[in-house]
């Protein structure tokens, strides 16, 4: 698939496809998916982290910084946006946005090709900074691998964003026995390790449709209906798996916050 | 008492960002808690008087009373830094005027300190500036600044002809003023506030700006580098001569600031 266009509302940055629940809590996460390599599982991370908000009838905003199909836009048309960080313009119009709006979850699939450019641009501006003098936590979520440019590009992370979460994440397809060791330290005070498991053949298969949804596996009517008991078993167990990791992540933040809050 | 001292900003050529660099020279100061008055010789509407007008008063450099309320206030006025933003085509008169009246000669005998920031323009006439503006300096610092905050690219200058024009002057000092996003530039003129001011989302009289946190986070980085590029040329030294302990020296660093600071 060739490059997208973007989408350019500002509205339109909060996808929410079912009646938005009272917000529960304070501010929300933003979460960046990322690697400097490709092929490593961002996108299916994203797509896992966007559904287990939709999945509970939450609102979520959800940006593909992919410059190549297919990204999280493809497979989540309808809840994502595509912004355009190249000029300054669009930076206002994405990078406000996301601070301005901070009781949403801000879910980032951030393509590897815009790995240094978007780094660059949050260091410069301060983001994290000031998302968390808004108490909007920022997660650099990691998808580790053995390569030496990711070890690298972590190590800069660590280095350029010392106040900032920075969880390894490793996706068991890619990254099966890649230690987190010196390479990619824990770097944040949320107490939780992400793995994404791994899937057999047809499963990998259903799930690379663009049509597919984790969201329709209870759904008879799905048009994936086709596949088989076995399948839907996996594919159940693996976006359980996954949204309990997630589960883990939101409670250790609500922990955070009230501890905050007593000091 | 520390030293007083004047601050001269200009060009003979318009358009080469005076006005801008004497906004963050202002900044820089009162970063610094350095006490700063400027006068605007963009006479009679002003330009830097929009964006500093508490401390800034429009004045027609020619005149001969006006060159008094300026020069004759210098060591009397609670100021510690005078800064005089030239308006275009006036440097050299405006030098040749303050040699005839002995200023100049006064930076020899150390009773002030006399700062020429010379703002370069891309063009060879620029150079030729140099030389000129060069004869008047005597003891004066003298700050070459090559100004890209409009991403100028200095095209015609070849290094060799660049050289032989500044080692012509001994003390001459070489600033880097780096290119800014030029929305964020747009917006800080729109606000019409001090670029500390518009980093701390305020308006000029106080109230929340409502800038875009984004433009802020550009204007404070850049306006961080412009700053450590004054410490680069030690520029806090011209004032604080007789402060051995620094006292007058902040931390430098702007992160955020608080709105009365940001206000001054």
């Amino acid at each position: 698939m060739g490059p997208r266009m973007s989408a350019p509302s500002v509205g339109s940055y909060l996808a929410s496809p079912r009646p938005e629940p009272s917000h529960r809590g304070g501010p929300a996460p933003i979460y960046v998916v990322c690697s400097p390599n490709r092929q490593v599982g961002k996108t299916m991370l994203a797509r896992l982290l966007t559904q287990h908000y939709l999945a509970d009838a939450r609102p979520v905003a959800a940006f593909d910084l992919a410059d190549e199909g297919p990204g999280l836009a493809d497979f989540l048309t309808r809840h994502v946006t595509i912004p355009n960080i190249r000029d300054t313009r669009g930076q206002v119009r994405f990078f406000d946005g996301l601070i301005e709006t901070g009781h949403v979850p801000k879910v980032i699939d951030l393509s590897h090709r815009e790995f240094a450019n978007f780094f660059t641009i949050v260091d410069k501006i301060g983001l994290f900074e000031e998302a968390r003098r808004r108490s909007i936590e920022p997660l650099i979520l990691f998808l580790i691998d053995p390569s030496p440019v990711a070890v690298k590009a972590y190590g800069l992370l660590r280095r350029r964003f010392p106040g900032t979460s920075l969880l390894p994440v490793r996706n068991l397809t890619v990254a099966k026995g890649v230690p987190y060791g010196a390479a990619f330290p824990h770097a944040s005070t949320l107490v939780v390790s992400l793995e994404i498991a791994v899937l057999g053949p047809a499963a990998r298969a259903i799930v690379e449709r663009e049509t597919f949804s984790f969201l329709d596996l209870g759904d008879e009517d799905s048009p994936h209906s086709d596949m088989s008991a076995r399948t839907r078993a996996e594919l159940e167990t693996f976006f359980r798996r996954a949204r309990f990791q997630f589960r883990e992540i939101e409670l250790s933040l609500i922990r955070e916050q009230i501890l905050t809050a007593l000091q | 008492m520390a030293k007083p001292a004047v601050i001269l900003v200009g060009a003979d050529k318009g358009g080469v960002g005076k006005t801008t660099v004497s906004r963050t020279l202002l900044d820089y100061f009162a970063s610094r808690k350095i006490p700063t008055r400027a006068f605007d010789t963009e006479c009679p509407k002003g330009t830097l008087k929009r964006f500093h007008p508490s401390i800034t008063d429009v004045v027609d450099v020619t005149s001969v009373p006006d060159q008094m309320k300026i020069f004759d206030t210098v060591e009397s006025s609670n100021a510690q830094v005078t800064l005089i933003d030239i308006r275009a085509g006036l440097m050299t008169p405006t030098l040749q005027a303050l040699r005839d009246i002995g200023f100049i000669e006064m930076t020899k005998r150390d009773e002030l300190t006399f700062a020429v920031f010379h703002i370069l323009g891309p063009s060879i006439a620029s150079l030729d500036e140099i030389a000129e503006t060069s004869k008047f300096l005597l003891d004066a610092r003298y700050f070459l600044v090559k100004n890209f905050i409009n991403n100028t690219t200095f095209f015609d200058w070849d290094e060799r002809t660049y050289n032989s024009y500044f080692n012509k002057i001994p003390h001459a000092v070489e600033v880097v003023v780096p290119k800014l996003s030029e929305m964020a530039c747009e917006q800080v003129e729109l606000s019409a506030v001090p670029f500390a001011t518009f980093i701390a989302d305020k308006k000029a009289n106080g109230e929340p700006a409502g800038n875009s946190f984004v433009l802020r986070g550009y204007v404070r980085h850049w306006l961080n580098n412009v700053f450590a590029e004054y410490d680069r040329v030690r520029l806090v030294d011209i004032v604080d001569a007789k402060d051995p302990a620094g006292k007058l020296r902040g931390s430098g660093k702007i992160t955020e600031l608080s709105p009365q600071r940001a206000n001054s």
